[in-house]
């Protein structure tokens, strides 16, 4: 327990408002450091590499097509069922890969559950990209399906 | 006759559309610089979009205020709702009248000009009366606005208004005993005689005199820390709530013209005027009055009104460093701050003042 | 004659200072308050009922959105609910880096708080002031859990994945400018003439009223009850760090900013400690694939920057929670506020409202 001094100054240091004249200094002192102002758009934030933006899908290293399997767990642990996967068969026979892949972005709440239980070695299918800027002029765009998806796609970026 | 009425109506007439003028475009930018230097302090930029550095802010302002639609409220007296924001500003533009900008009387084209509109020899009295009538303003803004916030805040501001003319007042009395005239351009010329401003002036420098006029003139232009009756962030919103476009342009411009014009008086009266700052230093002043001495007369004029305008900005700039850094004072602790502390204050300093002056002289 | 009426006005939904959307009916007369009456609502979610229908892990991510401010200690409240049901032990890291996260958090709304409260009271300049400090705050959270404010950074069993490289040495140059950055705002603050008269004996609350009422947090300490469930019922890491606990005297709007600013340094404090200790280990227990608690209920508790955070949960055995209900501390405190509220002047009440640090979305779940 650690009981607070209320604090007050001695009769002179009130006299000669001392306690104004402290503040004054303050704020004198801060109008000559640097501004903490980052001029968007006109300067781009600097984003760390963790950062949650809107989910997208990677393309498979090796071989045409994505990388995704089509397992539906990202669905399954979505909280607000944003995530809708149909699978086929990959051309080639083995596995599965997506022949839908509809991701809501109206209801997605960028929380990034979905990459957690992602299955695929050693990155993971889905993804939290960098993207932010997520405006548009119709409701109909948000939902985006597979091709909106990728991550070779041009990124939104505002210019004013 | 033609000597007559150049002298006392033309040469006027180009003054006051001169000094009103530029006033009107100085408290414009005014505006953008308040928002610039408190933005500095905050450690942010302040205006930067409209032209370089934010310098169109204010036109671009006055462009949305002139735009707006003019709502008038349905049951509001209409000829007192359109007259308040005119009856506010028209004296704080009219006080200025007896300013002076400058200190040396120069010739233009064979007329002599004096740097002032004109200086009567009441001109201090003329001052505190004028200011005190932009009171009405404020009363008639809240009740012709038939509201019930309005009328209360404007009610308050005319209460706090009207106390604080008493501090202002009595910080006055003090001067007018150094200088023993209530001509402005008398008392300028008063402390060139004393060689030294009245601020600094020994062997009793009105320090507590600038103190107290600065106060209650922050208090009687309702800025912070006395901005209670027109803080955005509490309950009732001022006198000005049902105003919009031009008429709420004439509230603002009439509460940066008093600023202006405060720190006009307060230049005037406790910072030499249009005297140069020497740091009596003897022999300075000479050199310092002048910059251009080639324009002879007009150079000493121009001068003069370089240093008055560096000591009126730097006025300016501790209004506005004041708001950026304080807390507000509730309404019932202003009042009792100018009633309980001002005035008696005051009245110290004027006993104060009369003592040093009859044992001194 | 003329006499005085009562005056009843509304104190809106849409207010500059009522810190999100709540509504407060003040009956005066003339200036003085006779009631404040409070009516919340306007911000509610539904986050209890939507809590029954998600399983426990996509649950988290709607505490995050209940106290927006507090995310991080909302987060681990109800993490550490789950897991008492489920019996989860917890590595010592993850432990730690919960201790870290959630004393970082609440420095950052404790950063916010003053903002808003001297925002209120007239002083622009700290609003800003504190703002740059919680840019930084919120710049680690981003650089650890990838958002600022929703973090979403616990998980069932641990943590979300360790700290990035160059966290540790960012968080500590944080906490070295912190001191000299608070002493600034003490400067601003705590003696200054016009602060001491709009906060000195406004809104007083005794410690029994203040234990009657149910509040906790800042607003019991400041009141003279040393109650601090970081001491009281430890959870976390907190056994094994040295910190204080400041509690107030008077029980006035200047005493729970006081408290306040020294739970800023003692955060500090604590924060440190951690780092200096913070074990090496895994982040995440032994957790089962599939979040089944066992039937039974629980109810537990954590110290938020408002006060006592609370999770009572109730498993039936099967995925979803029969029954989650948060114990939110500024529902509580603010039924105070009445009280505090009474004999004071119009523009105290946005003191009060500011000094009680409430956060709509906690209020109103």
């Amino acid at each position: 327990m650690l009981p607070l001094a209320r604090a007050k100054d001695g009769f002179f240091k009130r006299l000669l408002l001392v306690d104004l004249a402290v503040g004054l200094w303050v704020t004198l002192k801060n109008q000559f450091r640097p501004h903490v102002t980052h001029e968007y758009p006109a300067e781009r934030p600097e984003l760390r590499p963790r950062f949650r933006g809107m989910p997208r899908l990677r393309d498979h290293p090796e071989v045409d097509g994505p990388l995704c399997v089509a397992c539906n767990m990202c669905a399954v642990a979505c909280p607000d069922f944003c995530i809708t996967v149909v699978a086929e068969t990959r051309p080639g026979g083995k596995g599965k890969q997506p022949r839908q892949f509809y991701i809501d972005y109206e209801r997605c709440c960028l929380c990034g559950l979905c990459v957690d239980p992602c299955p695929t070695k050693p990155i993971t299918a889905i993804y939290m990209s960098h993207d932010f800027e997520l405006a548009t002029d119709d409701r109909d765009q948000f939902m985006t399906d597979l091709p909106g998806l990728y991550e070779g796609q041009e990124r939104k970026v505002y210019e004013r | 006759m033609s000597e007559t009425v150049l002298q006392y109506v033309v040469v006027p007439a180009m003054q006051i559309a001169v000094v009103v003028g530029v006033l009107l475009g100085c408290v414009a930018y005014l505006v953008l610089l308040e928002r610039k230097v408190i933005a500095f302090m905050q450690v942010r930029l302040g205006p930067r979009r409209v032209g370089p550095h934010g310098l169109l802010q204010p036109i671009a302002d006055i462009l949305k205020l002139l735009l707006k639609e003019d709502i008038v409220p349905a049951r509001a007296d209409r000829l007192v709702f359109y007259l308040a924001p005119v009856i506010l500003l028209l004296p704080a533009l009219v006080a200025f009248a007896v300013v002076p900008f400058s200190g040396t009387p120069f010739r233009v084209l064979g007329v002599e000009v004096r740097p002032w509109i004109t200086d009567i020899n009441v001109g201090l009295v003329y001052l505190l009366a004028i200011s005190s009538l932009g009171v009405y303003g404020v009363v008639m803004a809240g009740w012709a606005s038939n509201s019930k916030y309005p009328l209360l805040g404007s009610l308050r501001s005319a209460a706090q208004m009207v106390s604080y003319e008493i501090p202002l007042g009595l910080s006055v009395v003090s001067i007018l005993m150094l200088a023993q005239t209530a001509s402005l351009v008398g008392i300028v010329r008063a402390q060139d005689e004393a060689g030294s401003w009245f601020a600094f002036w020994l062997p009793y420098p009105q320090i507590v005199g600038l103190f107290l006029y600065f106060v209650s003139a922050i208090a009687e232009t309702n800025r912070a820390p006395f901005d209670l009756p027109e803080a955005e962030t509490e309950l009732v919103a001022g006198f000005h709530t049902e105003y919009s476009g031009m008429k709420f342009a004439f509230f603002f411009l009439a509460e940066y013209a008093n600023m202006i014009l405060v720190a006009c008086i307060v230049t005037v009266l406790f910072l030499g005027g249009w005297l140069p700052v020497t740091l009596g230093i003897p022999g300075l002043k000479g050199p310092l009055s002048n910059f251009v001495p080639s324009f002879g007369d007009g150079g000493a004029a121009l001068t003069g009104f370089l240093w008055f305008g560096i000591k009126v900005f730097v006025v300016l700039y501790v209004y506005l460093w004041i708001r950026a850094t304080f807390p507000r004072y509730r309404y019932d602790q202003l009042m009792r701050l100018g009633w309980k502390w001002l005035i008696p204050l005051g009245l110290a300093h004027v006993i104060g003042t009369g003592i040093v002056l009859l044992f001194a002289f | 004659m003329l006499g005085t009426d009562e005056m009843e006005i509304n104190l809106g939904p849409q207010h500059p200072s009522t810190h999100g959307v709540l509504r407060v009916k003040l009956r005066l007369d003339g200036e003085r308050i006779l009631d404040a009456v409070p009516i919340i609502g306007y911000l509610h979610r539904g986050c209890e009922k939507l809590g029954e229908s998600r399983t426990y892990p996509q649950a988290i991510v709607y505490t995050d959105r209940m106290d927006y401010v507090a995310a991080v200690n909302e987060n681990v409240v109800y993490v550490e609910a789950v897991e008492k049901l489920l019996g989860l032990e917890v590595p010592p890291r993850a432990r730690t880096m919960r201790v870290i996260l959630s004393e970082l958090q609440r420095i950052a709304s404790h950063l916010l708080w003053l903002a808003t409260h001297a925002l209120d009271l007239g002083a622009m300049s700290v609003f800003l002031y504190c703002f740059r400090e919680r840019e930084q705050i919120l710049d680690l959270f981003e650089g650890y859990c990838g958002a600022r404010l929703t973090t979403n950074a616990v998980r069932i069993g641990g943590m979300y994945g360790d700290f990035p490289d160059g966290w540790v040495e960012e968080a500590r140059r944080f906490l070295d400018i912190l001191p000299a950055r608070l002493d600034e705002y003490h400067k601003l603050l705590t003696k200054n003439r016009i602060w001491l008269e709009r906060t000195r004996d406004v809104g007083v609350i005794s410690g029994d009223l203040a234990l009657d009422y149910g509040m906790t947090g800042p607003c019991l300490r400041a009141s003279g009850v040393p109650y601090d469930v970081r001491k009281a019922l430890p959870y976390a890491a907190y056994p094994d760090f040295d910190f204080d606990v400041p509690v107030g005297t008077r029980g006035d709007t200047y005493d729970r900013y006081l408290v306040r600013m020294e739970e800023m340094r003692q955060s500090r404090r604590i924060i440190l400690q951690a780092l200096e200790r913070l074990p090496d280990g895994e982040i995440r227990g032994k957790t089962p694939r599939r979040i089944r608690p066992p039937k039974g209920e629980v109810y537990h508790v954590n110290e938020g920057p408002r006060g006592e955070l609370g999770v009572y949960l109730i498993s039936d055995g099967s995925e979803n929670a029969y029954r989650c209900r948060f114990r939110s501390p500024c529902f509580v405190n603010l039924q105070a506020l009445p009280e505090l509220c009474r004999g004071h002047l119009v523009a105290d009440v946005v003191a009060i409202i500011g000094t009680l640090d409430i956060v709509l979305g906690c209020v109103d779940r």
